[in-house]
C-alpha cells in the first residue's frame, strides 16, 4: 500500500507521501506520517512495514550519529543510503527481512541525492522515484512531468500531483498528501558546465 | 609471599583474601589506576543552574604533532572529559557515545544525564572485580535533561559523584580549592571559564593550552575554541 515518491532537483531534494495507513481492507490511520526526517539534511520516505521501516531508520540514525561523532563530520546521503541497505540486507540473510520500500532522500556537498533502497539490501541512485502500491501511477505522472531543470518548487508540484494521482485509482493510497522540501547546504557552489 | 601477597594475582599460597586485596583492604590495582588519573592533565568540571562547562589543560606537544582531543560530544545534550591515559579515555568516551543512542533507539529520548553516569560507573566497576587493568581514566559528564543541568565525575573504581564542581588530574587538589573558593552559582559563563582556567593555571603554575566545551539551558553542546 501507500504511495511515495522523491524527486532531484538542482535546489535540492523533495519527497511526498499520502497518509494512508492500511489493515488489509481496512484504513488503520487516515493521519500517517510516512515521511521520517533524520535531520536537517536527511529523510526517508516509507512503504512497506510501518514498524520495520521505523525501526530501520532508528537504528541507521544512532549508527549515522555514532560515525558523526567520531570523525567529525556528517554521513554523505551514499553513506547513510548503503548503512540503511547494510542493515536491511543483514535482516534478509538472517531470515528476518525487514519489509520496506524506503526512498532516502538528503543533500550534502555535492547536492541533493534520492537513494531507492529495499528489503533486498539493494540501493538505486535516482533522480526521481516512487514506491509503494500507488507507484505505478505516480510515475506515470513523473515521467511526463519531470525534467532536469527543475526548482524545489517545481518538484513540489510535480510530486502534489504524483501522489494525487495515485490517490485517485489505488485503494492502499489516500487521505491527503505529505511533502517535505530539504534545500541544498547554503556553501554549496553549484557547479556549471 | 604473604608479606606482598597483593603483587600476587590468584589465590595460590593459600592467602586470606583475593589477592587483589591489599594492606587496609584497598585494590591496590585501582588505586594504581587512580594514581595515573592524578598524573593526567588538569581537568575541571563546574556547574550552575543555568550552564555547565567542562575544561581540560592540553599537554604540549613535539613540534609538528596535534595534541589529542580532550572534550568529546557524546550526544546533542551531553559532553564529556577525562584525565588518564588518553586510550583510556577514548575507550570509555566511545561506551558513554554508544550507551546515549542505544537509548535514543529505546525511547526516541535523550537519554538522561545520571543513566549516562550510572552505566559508566558500572562499566567501570566491572573492570575491578576480576583480575584485568581497571581503566585509567576518571570521566567528568555535563549535560541537561528533564531536571535540568547535571554535572557528574566518575572514577575508575565505579564511584561517581552529582555535584557543582570537580577537577581531576595533575594537582586537582589545588585547582579544586581555587574553585571552591571562588565559585558562585550566579556567575555567568564567562566567569566560569575564567574561574577554570585560574584554577588550572594556579595547579600548574604555568599558563598551558585549555580546551572548553559549554551546556546551556537551551541548545546543543558545544566546544569552545582552544586558547
Amino acid at each position: 500500500m501507500t504511495t511515495i515518491v522523491g524527486i532531484k532537483t538542482k535546489e535540492g531534494v523533495v519527497l511526498g507521501s499520502d497518509r494512508r495507513a492500511s489493515k488489509g481492507f481496512f484504513i488503520g490511520s487516515k493521519i500517517t506520517q510516512k515521511i521520517a526526517k533524520v535531520d536537517d539534511t536527511l529523510a526517508v520516505a516509507i512503504a512497506g512495514q510501518l514498524s520495520d521501516a521505523e525501526y530501520l531508520i532508528r537504528v541507521a540514525k544512532a549508527e549515522r550519529k555514532l560515525l558523526e561523532l567520531r570523525r567529525g563530520f556528517p554521513l554523505s546521503v551514499k553513506e547513510s543510503s548503503r548503512l540503511i541497505a547494510n542493515i536491511a540486507y543483514s535482516g534478509l540473510k538472517s531470515y528476518q527481512p525487514y519489509f520496506v520500500e524506503l526512498l532516502v532522500a538528503g543533500v550534502d556537498d555535492e547536492g541533493g541525492h534520492i537513494f531507492a533502497a529495499d528489503m533486498s539490501g539493494a540501493i538505486t541512485n535516482e533522480v526521481f522515484a516512487s514506491s509503494g502500491s500507488g507507484s505505478p501511477i505516480a510515475y506515470g505522472v513523473l515521467e511526463s512531468a519531470y525534467h532536469t531543470d527543475i526548482t524545489n518548487e517545481q518538484a513540489k508540484e510535480i510530486a502534489t500531483k504524483s501522489v494525487a494521482a495515485a490517490m485517485e485509482r489505488d485503494p492502499g493510497s489516500g487521505n491527503g498528501i505529505d511533502i517535505l522540501i530539504i534545500p541544498n547546504l547554503p556553501t554549496l557552489t553549484v557547479k556549471t558546465g | 609471599m604473604s608479606d606482598n601477597s597483593y603483587t600476587n594475582i590468584g589465590m595460590s599460597g593459600g592467602n586470606r583474601y583475593p589477592s587483589y586485596y591489599g594492606p587496609g583492604g584497598r585494590l591496590v590495582f585501582v588505586d594504581s589506576a587512580l594514581e595515573a588519573v592524578n598524573k593526567g592533565s588538569t581537568t575541571i568540571g563546574i556547574k550552575t543552574p543555568d550552564f555547565a562547562i567542562l575544561s581540560s589543560q592540553i599537554k604540549p606537544t613535539r613540534p609538528l604533532v596535534e595534541p589529542s582531543e580532550k572534550i568529546f560530544t557524546i550526544d546533542d545534550n551531553v559532553g564529556a572529559t577525562g584525565s588518564g591515559y588518553i586510550g583510556d579515555i577514548l575507550q570509555l568516551v566511545d561506551e558513554i557515545r554508544l550507551h546515549a543512542q542505544k537509548h535514543r533507539v529505546s525511547f526516541e529520548t535523550p537519554i538522561e544525564i545520571g543513566s549516562l553516569a550510572r552505566h559508566i560507573s558500572s562499566y567501570l566497576h566491572s573492570f575491578t572485580i576480576y583480575s584485568v587493568r581497571p581503566q585509567a581514566a576518571s570521566i567528568l559528564i555535563a549535560g541537561r535533561d528533564q531536571t535540568g543541568i547535571q554535572l557528574y565525575q566518575i572514577d575508575p573504581s565505579g564511584t561517581y559523584f552529582r555535584g557543582s564542581a570537580f577537577a581531576i588530574g595533575q594537582s586537582s587538589e589545588i585547582a579544586l580549592e581555587v574553585i571552591q573558593q571562588g565559585y558562585k552559582e550566579n556567575m555567568d559563563i564567562e566567569q566560569a571559564i575564567q574561574l577554570s582556567n585560574n584554577a588550572i593555571e594556579k595547579a600548574l603554575a604555568e599558563k598551558p593550552l585549555i580546551a572548553t566545551g559549554v551546556i546551556l539551558k537551551e541548545g546543543t553542546f558545544k566546544k569552545l575554541l582552544i586558547n
